[in-house]
């Protein structure tokens, strides 16, 4: 799931304040916490109360739409709701708000999230951790279902570092240490035997940017 | 912190001077909250276990319990009053988790002129008091709503209830009052889903203290029978496909709104909990001041505050059991949670003093009033500040 954070109000309320007519578009997607239809109503309230203490009145209209990441879903669901509307302020993450921003090139759109990371939803914790980097070149296979790249600060592929102490890591003591936790669990399955085979280096050109995959 | 109890008025206290220790009370409260002392043979209420359900108080054969809410003497003067206001010799009793109101009582009982009586559970009203209404009082039939038993919030309240009633019947039959002069309905509300607006994220099947959702086939499955209508998944639902049966978000919506223009400013608007606070049978309240029971704080919906706050109310209580008394389990816990969330949002814009959370008891009568007082006087302070500015 990509990982958000609401944009202070504030932020919201300068980037809205010459506009009047806004449509506020939720995405039932991926992005958690689930920015659908009641946070789109929450910030549509949000920001006529502020707007309010702020001397201006907002005219605004809330949307939500499966996924806004998709050019042909988010055409087809924002379009016939367009007319007189000034700006759309996106609940998506960044790759909605640039999905809109493509097809609907004449309109205004703005962010209402700040995206953070590719992450797990931990209920039992009540957190969001970033579990892949989107790398391009997967060694789970190799590391027993946990990726160094990015629960390594160093994003190391032969940890662990010498700054792993008691399985935790020397930039933040809070969080374990990537290594520690691949070592004991390859031990556990009795696959510890994989990390001494000698592997070609990684391939990082399939992290050239921008991506482009074409589908088949 | 709670209160501790010799400081507090408390809603429950046995009177020794009555108490015979027949020990009926102990063997029917849900809550172990009455023992009997192996020494002394005292009857003894540790009143922090106490709920407040009253069925020790139904049920003393001695009359020896105390019991400042619903007691058979505010009972009885309600019921003499409320029968001149309605003019109605029929009586439904109804207990407060089976609905908001008396809306539905037409098509459950098939009457529509009646004298309402709600109560937090029918297991607290003495057989005393339906006694009195049938001999004294002319009203002819009674029709009591009570919860499914399984459901209900007091554990026993409901089968207690059903048990009382046959025996009951059987007596006044005997005595010429015909067949079944009392008669029991039950009622439990449900979630309603929708399933075209699931988005499978999950979240009910995570919440549901009862284990009553399951995401199934790409969207969210409920299991009626589990499901205890305390109406946390509907808070929590991000796609808005939930519902609490009588409890549907539009009508509370209308309550917000009709309400707030009721009210004389500045306008405080309570979300409580039915079963946090107990209020009298003829509860008054300030012109600036109303409230909306609700079956359970987790059904307090972060939208409704936002709402209210349009409508131009200017502080919102929040009313809750405490963690550990809440009648669904993890509600209270959830709607502190939630709550918090806003009044951060809220904070940055300024509106975050407006929006007060608290836990209260009906063990301990005045922890309501005193908080509402506290929050009243905060929200004026604030109120004729700005006006003077």
């Amino acid at each position: 799931m990509i990982i958000t954070a609401q944009k202070p109000l504030d932020e919201i309320l300068d980037f809205l304040s010459p506009y009047s007519n806004i449509l506020i578009a939720g995405c039932d997607g991926c992005t958690q916490p689930p920015r659908g239809l009641r946070e789109a109503k929450t910030l549509s309230q949000l920001i006529e109360l502020g707007g309010r203490l702020r001397g201006k009145n907002f005219n605004l209209e809330v949307i939500t739409m499966p996924k806004q990441c998709d050019s042909y879903l988010a055409l087809t669901t924002l379009k016939p709701q367009t007319e007189d509307v000034e700006a759309i302020l996106s609940l998506g993450c960044g790759l909605g708000v640039q999905t809109i921003a493509q097809v609907l090139p004449d309109l205004l759109v703005f962010p209402a999230q700040n995206t953070l990371f590719i992450g797990m939803e931990a209920r039992e914790e009540g957190t969001f951790e970033e579990r892949c980097a989107a790398c391009g070149d997967c060694i789970l296979a190799l590391t027993g279902g946990i990726c160094p790249v990015t629960r390594c600060a160093k994003g190391l592929l032969n940890g662990p570092c010498g700054g792993s102490s008691n399985g935790k890591c020397e930039v933040d003591p809070e969080k374990d240490c990537a290594w520690d936790l691949i070592i004991k669990r390859l031990e556990k399955l009795g696959r510890l035997s994989v990390l001494e085979e000698i592997r070609p280096p990684r391939n990082f050109w399939q992290v050239a940017r921008p991506g482009r995959v074409k589908q088949l | 912190m709670e209160p501790s109890s010799n400081q507090q008025t408390v809603a429950v206290k046995i009177n020794e001077d009555y108490c015979s220790r027949c020990s009926i009370c102990s063997s029917l409260c849900p809550y172990d909250a009455i023992k009997k002392d192996p020494e002394t043979g005292k009857m003894l209420l540790e009143i922090a276990k106490c709920q407040v359900c009253a069925i020790c108080y139904s049920a003393c054969p001695a009359k020896a319990i105390d019991i400042i809410y619903y007691d058979i003497k505010s009972l009885t003067k309600y019921l003499e009053r409320a029968k001149q206001e309605y003019q109605s010799d029929s009586l439904v009793i109804m207990c407060k988790g089976c609905a908001p109101d008396f809306g539905g009582i037409e098509k459950l009982f098939g009457i529509s002129k009646f004298v309402p009586l709600s109560v937090p559970c029918v297991g607290r009203i003495p057989v005393d008091v339906l006694l009195k209404a049938i001999a004294t009082m002319g009203i002819k039939g009674i029709y009591i709503l009570a919860c499914e038993e399984d459901y209900c919030r007091f554990e026993r309240g409901s089968s207690i209830t059903g048990r009382r009633i046959m025996a009951l019947n059987i007596l006044l039959e005997q005595f010429g009052y015909g067949k079944e002069i009392i008669k029991l309905q039950r009622c439990s509300l449900k979630v309603k889903a929708a399933r075209d607006k699931c988005i499978s994220c999950g979240n009910c099947a995570f919440y549901c203290p009862y284990d009553a959702a399951k995401l199934e086939s790409g969207a969210a499955e409920f299991d009626l029978n589990l499901c205890r209508g305390c109406g946390l998944c509907v808070a929590l639902c991000p796609a808005m496909a939930l519902e609490l049966e009588n409890w549907e978000g539009e009508r509370i919506s209308a309550s917000i709104s009709r309400l707030s223009l009721e009210m004389t400013k500045p306008k405080i608007l309570v979300f409580r909990c039915q079963w946090s606070v107990f209020p009298s049978l003829d509860e008054k309240l300030n012109s600036d001041v109303r409230v909306i029971d609700l079956p359970c704080a987790a059904r307090v919906d972060p939208l409704h505050i936002l709402e209210a706050f349009q409508n131009g109310i200017d502080g919102i209580l929040i009313a809750a059991c405490p963690e550990e008394d809440c009648k669904s389990k993890t509600g209270s816990k959830e709607s502190q949670r939630l709550i918090t969330a806003l009044r951060k949002t809220l904070s940055q814009i300024g509106l975050e003093e407006r929006l007060h959370f608290c836990s209260v008891a009906p063990r301990y009568p005045e922890t309501f009033y005193a908080e509402l007082q506290q929050f009243k006087e905060r929200i004026e302070t604030s109120y004729s500040k700005k006006a003077r500015q």
